[in-house]
C-alpha cells in the first residue's frame, strides 16, 4: 500500500512518532499534518513518565522545510568545498558512484574505498547495515572504527566491568541521596528524555547535588548546591585524591572491595604513594586540577558516607588524552563506596549510557537482515593493526578492523608511504558530518581534496556535503519508518512516516537498495520497510502492533527502576561479572599483559599532552574544551532559524582571561593554534574556570579564502592524536585567544 | 475568573522548550517577536557565580497597562477568564503607536520585523483551553516547571509566592503569575 493510499497527503491529522535526533532523548512527537504538510508539533501528553521533547524536537518542522536541505541528487561543478552543484537524476548519480566504485576497486583494490560512517539519527533501519551489506557484497571496502563520543568510557567499562552496559534507568536517580554531576550536564545533553526531571525530583526529595566541571553549567545552576571547578584532563587526579581520603580515613567499603573487586591492593599502593613515593593527596590534586584541596576532601567524605550516592561521571571528561584513566578511576571510586548494583547508586561506567536497560531487546534481527546468513564478509576487511583495537575488537566486533576515523585524514594524505596499510582513493560518507565533527579539520579538508572520488549522502548542504563529487539527498525521519529504543527510559519506539519525502530525497535504506542494483545486487533486502519494522516490534514483545503504530511508543512497565549489576551484588557466587576474574577489575591482568603505553593495569593519573604544563602552553596558554550546545544536537540543527536566534556561537572565556586580553563581552576574537584559526564572538563569563575556553561543539565549518573558519567550528583546533584505547581527545587542546584589531574586523563577516 | 501561570523557578533549566513550542504552535517565525522568552539572570563572580532562569510570557495582568494605554482598544481583557487578547486589525502598529510596548514592564507586547508590524503576544492558548488542553508551553515543559489554571486553583496548589529572581511584582498591574522562587544564592 502506498503512503498516499494511507492518507499521508490528504486532510488533517496527527501522527505520533519518535524523535531520532542524536541526543539520547528519543522523545515522543505528535505531528500535526495538513494536506501533507507539517503544521505543528506537540509532545507526549499521555501517562507519566511522558517523553516530553526538547526545544530541538519541537523545532523539527523548520528542519524538515529548511531552505538548505538537499532535495535532489547533485553533481559538483565547482571546487570541492565550494558548494557549487548541478542537479542530476538519481540514475546518473547512482551510476556515477557505482562506476567510480568499480574503477577504484579494479585499479587499486577494494580496500582503497573507505566507507566513512558513524551513527546519524538514532534508529536502526536507515543506518549503516544496508550500506555495509551493499558495499560488501559488491566487492568490499575499508571500514572505519572509533567512537567519537565515548571511546574512553567504553574501554574503561570493558576493562573494569567486562561489559559496555553499565547504566541504570534514569528514574533510579530519585533514590539517590547524593548525586555528583561530574562533567555531566543533562540540562543540555539530555541522554534520557526525563534525566533532568529525575534529578530535580531527587533534589526535592532531599538529595544533595554537587557539580565538578570546568564550567558552571545550566545543570549546576539549577540543581547543584556547590560547583567545584576543575581543569580539563585532570579529573582522574581529583578522583584519586578522593580515593586517598577514603583510604586514609578508612571510609571505604572494605567488604564490597573484598567481595566484588580484584587488585585493590595495587591501586591502594599507588594512591598512598607506596608504589611511586607520591601520595595522591588532595593538595597534590589541587596543584594539578585547580580544585581546592578542602573541596576535594569534603566531597570524598560526602561520597563515602552519604548512601546511596550516584557518581554521574559524564563522557565529556573522558574525551581527553588518557581519558580511560578518569573513567576507570570513577568506576573504582564507585566500588570503594559500595555504590555499584544498589538503588540510588551508579556504577559510574559510561558507554552506551542507559541504552537497553533491563530489557531483553533483540537486535539480532538487524544482524540477520544485514549481516547474517547469506551475508558475504567484507573482502577488504583487514585485521586491526593496532593491538588495543584488536583487544576491544574481541568484545565489540565492529571496532576490529579498518582505519580509525580520527586518523583517516592522516591516512589518506600519507598512505602506505606513511605507514598506513592502504593508499586510499575513494570515500563514501554517510551518517556523518565529517567536515565539522572530526579533529584537525584542516587535515580533513586537505585529505578530501586529495581523493579521486568523494560520494556523500546528506540531508543538508553541510560543510561535508560541499565536498561531494556526487551528493545524494537523504530524507528526514519524518519521511520514513523505523524503530528505536529508549535511552534512560524503558521503551520501544516506532518512527512513523509522517509526510511524503520532500523533493527526490530518499531514506538511507532506499539509497542502499538502489545503489546495490547498480552494483549488480538485485535484491539487497527481501522485506519492505513496514514488514521490517513490524518484525522488529514482534521480536521485542510489543503486544499490539496496531496500537504501537498509533502511539509510537511501547512503554515497558518495570516493577522498580532497573539497576545494573544488581544480580552480581546480591548473589556473586552465581553471577560473576563478565570479566576474566569474574570481579570488578580495579587491576586488569589483560591490560598488564598488553602493556600499552598510557594504559596501565590500574587507573593512574597521566598528564595529557597539551596540558597547561606543556612547553607549548607558553605559546598557546589556554586549554580549549568543546561542550555540547543547546541549539544543536552534535552538528545537527545548526542552520535552523528558531534555534539559531536563541544563542550565538561563542567562545566562552573567563572574565579574568578576557581582561588580560582586553576583550569585551560580544567582541569578535581570533582563536588559534598551529593547526588552525577561527574568528568568533567572545562570551565573557564568570561561569568558566580561568585558563580554559569553550568553543561549543558542532558548529558548521565556514572558511574564508585563507582557510580561517568563521563558523566557530571547534575542530579547526583539535588534534587527531588518539588516547591509548583509540579514544578521541577533543578536550585536550591548547589555543590562544586574541582580540581582533579594527582592521581585522572589517575583513570578517559575522555569523 | 482570572487565568494564571505558575513557574517553578527551582526546576527551570533555561532550556527554551517553552519558547519553541510557543513559536511552533502559534506559527511565529524567527525574529524579534517571541511570545514566551527565557531570561538568564547571572550574578556573582567566579568561583561563586549565581545563575537563574526565568521563563516569561504575558502575565495577563489584572489591571493591564497595555489595555489602558491602547488608543484604539486593540488590546482587551476578557471578562470571562481575564485573558488579555489583541486585535491586530485594530492595532495602529509599532511605527505609528507602540504605546503598549512602552507601557508593559514585562515586554509582553511583541512586534515582528515586518514593516508596520502589528502587536502580537501570548493569548494563553485560548484555542487549546477550549479543547481542554493546557497552554502549549505548560504541556511541553520537560521539567514540568510550568503550570496554568485559574488563579484560585494555582494559589491552592502552589501558595502565594509572587517573587522570583529577575521578576518584580507590579502592585498596580497585578500580574497573574505565581512562583516557586529560586533561593538567591545556593546554600553551601
Amino acid at each position: 500500500m502506498s503512503d498516499t493510499a494511507n492518507g499521508l497527503t490528504k486532510g488533517k491529522k496527527v501522527v505520533s512518532t519518535v524523535c531520532a535526533s542524536h541526543c539520547g532523548g528519543s522523545c515522543l512527537l505528535k505531528v500535526h499534518v495538513k494536506d501533507g504538510v507539517i503544521i505543528r508539533i506537540e509532545t507526549d501528553d499521555g501517562e507519566e513518565p511522558q517523553l516530553r521533547a526538547c526545544w530541538r524536537g519541537r523545532a523539527y518542522r523548520q528542519r524538515v522545510y529548511a531552505k538548505d536541505r538537499v532535495l535532489y541528487p547533485m553533481k559538483r561543478i565547482g571546487e570541492r568545498g565550494e558548494g557549487k552543484f548541478e542537479r542530476i537524476s538519481w540514475d546518473e548519480a547512482l551510476n556515477t558512484v557505482a562506476e567510480q566504485l568499480k574503477q577504484v576497486r579494479d585499479t587499486y583494490g577494494p580496500e582503497a574505498v573507505v566507507l566513512m560512517m558513524v551513527t546519524g539519527d538514532v534508529h536502526f533501519l536507515h543506518q549503516r547495515g544496508p550500506l555495509i551489506k551493499a558495499l560488501s557484497l559488491s566487492g568490499g571496502f575499508t571500514p572505519v572504527w572509533g567512537i567519537t563520543s565515548f571511546h574512553q568510557g567504553l574501554s574503561a567499562s570493558l576493562c573494569n566491568y567486562g561489559t559496555i552496559h553499565t547504566a541504570n534507568t534514569r528514574n533510579d536517580l530519585v533514590n539517590s541521596r547524593l548525586i555528583i554531576m561530574w562533567g555531566w550536564d543533562p540540562a543540555k545533553t539530555i541522554m534520557g528524555a526525563n534525566t533532568s526531571w529525575y534529578v530535580a525530583r531527587s533534589r526535592e526529595a532531599g538529595c544533595r547535588i554537587i557539580s565538578v566541571d570546568p564550567q558552571y553549567t545550566n545543570s549546576a545552576a539549577t540543581f547543584a548546591e556547590q560547583w567545584i571547578p576543575i581543569r580539563p584532563g585532570t579529573d582522574c587526579a581529583m578522583l584519586l585524591a578522593m580515593a586517598y581520603v577514603m583510604i586514609n580515613e578508612k571510609l571505604y567499603d572494605k567488604n564490597f572491595i573484598n567481595t566484588y573487586t580484584t587488585g585493590f591492593d595495587k591501586f591502594e599502593n599507588y594512591v598512598t604513594g607506596k608504589e611511586d613515593g607520591i601520595p595522591k593527596t588532595p593538595s597534590w590534586a589541587e596543584e594539578i586540577t585547580g580544585a581546592p584541596a578542602s573541596s576535594i576532601e569534603k566531597l570524598a567524605k560526602m561520597y563515602a558516607t552519604i548512601k546511596p550516592a550516584a557518581l554521574m561521571a559524564g563522557i565529556s571528561p573522558g574525551r581527553t588524552a588518557y581519558g580511560e584513566q578518569y573513567h576507570r578511576a570513577a568506576i573504582t571510586l564507585a566500588a570503594m563506596a559500595g555504590n555499584v548494583g544498589v538503588h540510588g547508586g551508579d556504577a559510574a561506567g559510561r558507554a552506551w549510557e542507559s541504552c537497553f536497560p533491563g530489557y531483553p531487546y533483540k537486535m539480532g534481527f538487524i544482524e540477520a537482515t544485514f549481516a547474517g546468513p547469506g551475508f558475504a564478509p567484507n573482502p577488504a576487511e583487514k585485521p586491526a593493526h593496532e593491538k588495543v583495537a584488536a583487544y576491544f575488537g574481541k568484545k565489540v566486533p565492529f571496532l576490529a578492523s579498518g582505519i580509525h576515523c580520527s586518523k583517516l585524514a592522516d591516512a589518506i594524505l600519507k598512505g602506505k608511504a606513511g605507514g598506513y596499510p592502504v593508499d586510499y582513493k575513494m570515500i563514501y560518507i554517510a551518517y556523518s558530518n565529517y567536515v565539522t565533527q572530526w579533529p584537525d579539520l584542516n587535515k580533513v579538508v586537505k585529505a578530501l581534496k586529495a581523493l579521486e572520488f568523494v560520494a556523500v549522502q546528506e540531508q543538508f548542504m553541510t560543510p561535508t556535503a560541499k565536498f561531494a563529487d556526487i551528493l545524494l539527498p537523504v530524507n528526514t525521519y519524518m519521511e520514513r519508518n523505523d524503530f528505536t529504543v529508549g535511552v534512560g527510559e524503558a521503551f520501544v519506539g516506532r518512527i512513523n512516516q509522517v509526510i511524503e519525502p520532500l523533493g527526490e530525497s530518499k531514506s538511507g535504506l532506499q539509497i542502499a537498495i538502489e545503489l546495490a542494483k547498480y552494483l549488480g545486487i538485485d535484491k539487497l533486502v527481501d522485506k519492505d520497510e513496514q514488514e521490517m519494522v513490524d518484525e522488529y516490534a514482534q521480536g521485542n514483545m510489543v503486544p499490539d502492533l496496531e496500537k504501537f503504530k498509533k502511539e509510537a511508543t511501547y512503554k515497558i512497565k518495570l516493577s522498580e527502576p532497573y539497576v545494573v549489576f544488581k544480580d552480581q551484588i546480591k548473589d556473586p557466587a552465581n553471577n560473576p561479572f563478565p570479566t576474566p576474574s569474574g570481579k570488578i577489575e580495579i587491576y586488569s591482568q589483560e591490560l598488564a599483559e598488553m602493556n600499552i603505553p598510557g594504559f596501565p593495569p590500574i587507573p593512574k593519573y597521566i598528564e595529557t599532552w597539551e596540558s597547561r604544563k606543556d612547553p607549548l602552553a607558553r605559546k598557546y596558554p589556554l586549554q580549549m574544551i568543546n561542550t555540547h550546545f543547546r541549539r544543536r544536537s552534535l552538528s545537527q540543527f545548526d542552520s535552523i532559524p528558531w534555534l539559531r536566534e536563541l544563542e550565538y556561537q561563542p567562545v566562552l572565556i573567563s572574565s579574568e582571561d578576557a581582561r588580560a586580553r582586553n576583550i569585551a563581552d560580544g567582541e569578535m576574537v581570533r582563536v588559534f593554534n598551529d593547526r588552525g584559526e577561527m574568528v568568533i564572538r567572545a562570551r565573557v563569563t564568570e561561569r568558566i574556570i580561568p585558563g580554559v575556553v569553550d568553543v561549543p561543539h558542532g558548529a558548521w565549518y565556514d572558511p574564508d579564502k585563507k582557510g580561517v573558519d568563521r563558523g566557530g567550528c571547534a575542530n579547526m583546533l583539535t588534534s587527531d592524536e588518539l588516547s591509548p584505547s583509540g579514544g578521541f581527545a577533543y578536550n585536550t587542546v591548547l589555543v590562544q585567544v586574541e582580540k581582533i584589531s579594527d582592521h581585522g574586523r572589517a575583513q570578517i563577516r559575522t555569523v | 475568573m482570572q487565568m494564571a501561570f505558575y513557574l517553578d523557578q527551582t526546576r527551570c533549566t533555561g532550556c527554551y522548550t517553552c519558547v519553541i513550542a510557543c513559536k511552533d504552535w502559534h506559527d511565529v517565525p524567527a525574529g524579534p517577536a517571541t511570545w514566551r522568552r527565557v531570561l538568564t539572570i547571572e550574578k556573582g563572580k567566579y568561583p561563586e557565580p549565581f545563575v537563574a532562569f526565568l521563563s516569561v510570557s504575558c502575565y495577563h495582568c489584572q489591571e493591564p497597562a497595555c489595555v489602558s494605554v491602547c488608543p484604539v482598544n486593540a488590546i482587551t481583557k476578557r471578562s470571562e477568564d481575564g485573558i488579555v487578547v489583541v486585535d491586530q486589525d485594530a492595532c495602529l502598529g509599532k511605527d505609528r503607536c507602540g504605546s503598549c510596548f512602552d507601557a508593559c514592564p514585562y515586554d509582553a507586547p511583541q512586534f515582528g520585523s515586518e514593516e508596520d508590524a502589528k502587536v502580537q503576544k501570548c493569548n494563553f492558548c485560548i484555542g487549546r483551553l477550549q479543547i481542554g488542553k493546557q497552554p502549549v508551553c505548560v504541556a511541553g515543559c520537560p521539567m514540568r516547571a510550568l503550570d496554568a489554571g485559574s488563579m484560585e486553583e494555582m494559589k491552592a496548589k502552589y501558595g502565594l509566592m509572587q517573587e522570583a529572581v529577575g521578576f518584580s511584582y507590579d502592585e498596580k498591574l497585578r500580574p497573574s503569575i505565581l512562583f516557586k522562587c529560586k533561593p538567591e544564592m545556593p546554600t553551601t
